[in-house]
């Protein structure tokens, strides 16, 4: 009993040390920050640094308005710009692509926005501004299809069989009712009603001149965006 | 690819290469976004060219109503529909026979913008209650280098029309378009 007391007591002072030692490492983050505050707000790189080393010692930059290290960081109005920049890009290109735009494409939207020698844009900008949002209750979220990473702007839950379909167009931008049909032999009904909600909802559009093969192409213009 | 207006290539946008593009959407809005980008792609390449006339009597074989590269063409019903868009606008007019929609002039300068050019022109050269033939507005020596230098007669004419009717020139009838005589106000 006597070891118990030892243990808990030594545990006691071990925890207070390393409180002691946890304020101070704040303490000096925030005068680090402080110092380098230009630095923070112009490179991404070390902008990304920091918000890790705040995760490790407990301390989120974004978790409060009142937080100090957002007001210090000055990440709270750069993440709330860039959150409103990206609803402003999403609304406006919804009605071409269906809601639905590529990450990269995104970031090279708001690069060309931004003005000129303002803060580079890198994916965890992104990410962090998109987490912000959540509160409005938007549906903006990051999903993946395959390899692609791709911001959702619309309320609703994606159909399941839209992300499967979408998962198949990854790479050539591009299905036809035979592609479905052979992946997933779903019936002519399931594949009709899948196209005919996907075209309403704008997220593919169809292309009725292609070459040789009868049967129509649908293109997702989310994807084709990428690197052209 | 000819360039009669212009020196430097017109830059096409990206959706320009997507096939879909050259198919009328089936969704309303959708059609309307696309629709809204090909009114934008022609007034933006009439310009650059200094182009100035649709015709819907033939398929199109020329940009930017087909593009070679991925061997696409916008069908006559959905360019119709997209010429009514501008003609909404106020940036073209039909110009074909009666109802057929097979002919249209591309405003990608509002008439108004003409006349007003034309007019800061001539005052400034202290041309103002003289009377200028169409053809020294738009051959003549004394307007090169202006915008309106070299517009085609069409427009010319309905720039032309709109200072007559702003009490700001009066026409008088020449043997021929060329030969129209304008006298310009303050």
């Amino acid at each position: 009993m006597h070891k118990a007391v030892g243990i808990g007591g030594l545990r006691r002072k071990e925890a207070e040390r390393l409180r002691e030692q946890i304020a101070l490492m704040k303490s000096n983050l925030e005068n680090f920050v402080r110092e380098h505050q230009r630095e923070i707000r112009s490179d991404p790189v070390f902008r990304v640094q920091i918000q890790r080393m705040c995760q490790l010692i407990g301390v989120d930059p974004l978790a409060s308005r009142k937080g100090y290290m957002a007001e210090l960081l000055g990440v709270g109005d750069f993440y709330c710009e860039l959150g409103i920049q990206i609803i402003d890009i999403c609304v406006s290109t919804r009605s071409a692509n269906g809601g639905l735009i590529e990450v990269e494409e995104l970031r090279r939207r708001l690069i060309r926005r931004r003005l000129k020698g303002s803060e580079p844009i890198v994916e965890d900008d992104i990410r962090r501004a998109i987490g912000q949002l959540k509160p409005l209750k938007g549906g903006y979220k990051i999903v993946d299809f395959g390899n692609r990473k791709m911001v959702q702007s619309v309320a609703r839950e994606l159909n399941s069989d839209f992300s499967t379909v979408l998962t198949l167009a990854q790479h050539t931008c591009k299905f036809t009712r035979e592609d479905i049909r052979a992946a997933w032999n779903w019936d002519e009904d399931r594949a009709t009603s899948c196209i005919n909600e996907m075209l309403c909802s704008g997220i593919i559009w169809v292309d009725e001149q292609q070459v040789g093969d009868s049967s129509f192409e649908y293109w997702v213009p989310a994807f084709f965006a990428r690197g052209t | 690819m000819t360039s009669p207006g212009s020196a430097t290539p017109f830059q096409f946008p990206e959706i320009y290469s997507f096939p879909p593009f050259f198919t009328r959407q089936p969704n309303e809005s959708t059609w309307r976004e696309q629709r809204r980008q090909w009114c934008e792609l022609i007034l933006a390449y009439y310009r650059h060219y200094r182009l100035y006339s649709i015709s819907l009597t033939e398929p199109a074989r020329e940009p930017p109503f087909a593009n070679r590269q991925v061997s696409r063409v916008l069908p006559a019903d959905a360019l119709r529909e997209v010429v009514d868009e501008l003609v909404k606008q106020g940036n073209a007019v039909w110009t074909g026979a009666k109802n057929t929609k097979d002919a249209c002039l591309v405003l990608w300068r509002k008439p108004d913008v003409w006349a007003s050019m034309i007019h800061q022109w001539a005052s400034e050269r202290g041309l103002l209650s003289t009377v200028l033939t169409v053809f020294e507005l738009t051959s003549g020596d004394d307007t090169v280098g202006q915008e309106f230098h070299d517009l085609d007669a069409a427009t010319m004419r309905r720039a032309l029309d709109v200072l007559q009717s702003q009490g700001k020139a009066q026409l008088f009838a020449g043997s021929s378009d060329e030969d129209l005589g304008v006298k310009l106000f303050a």
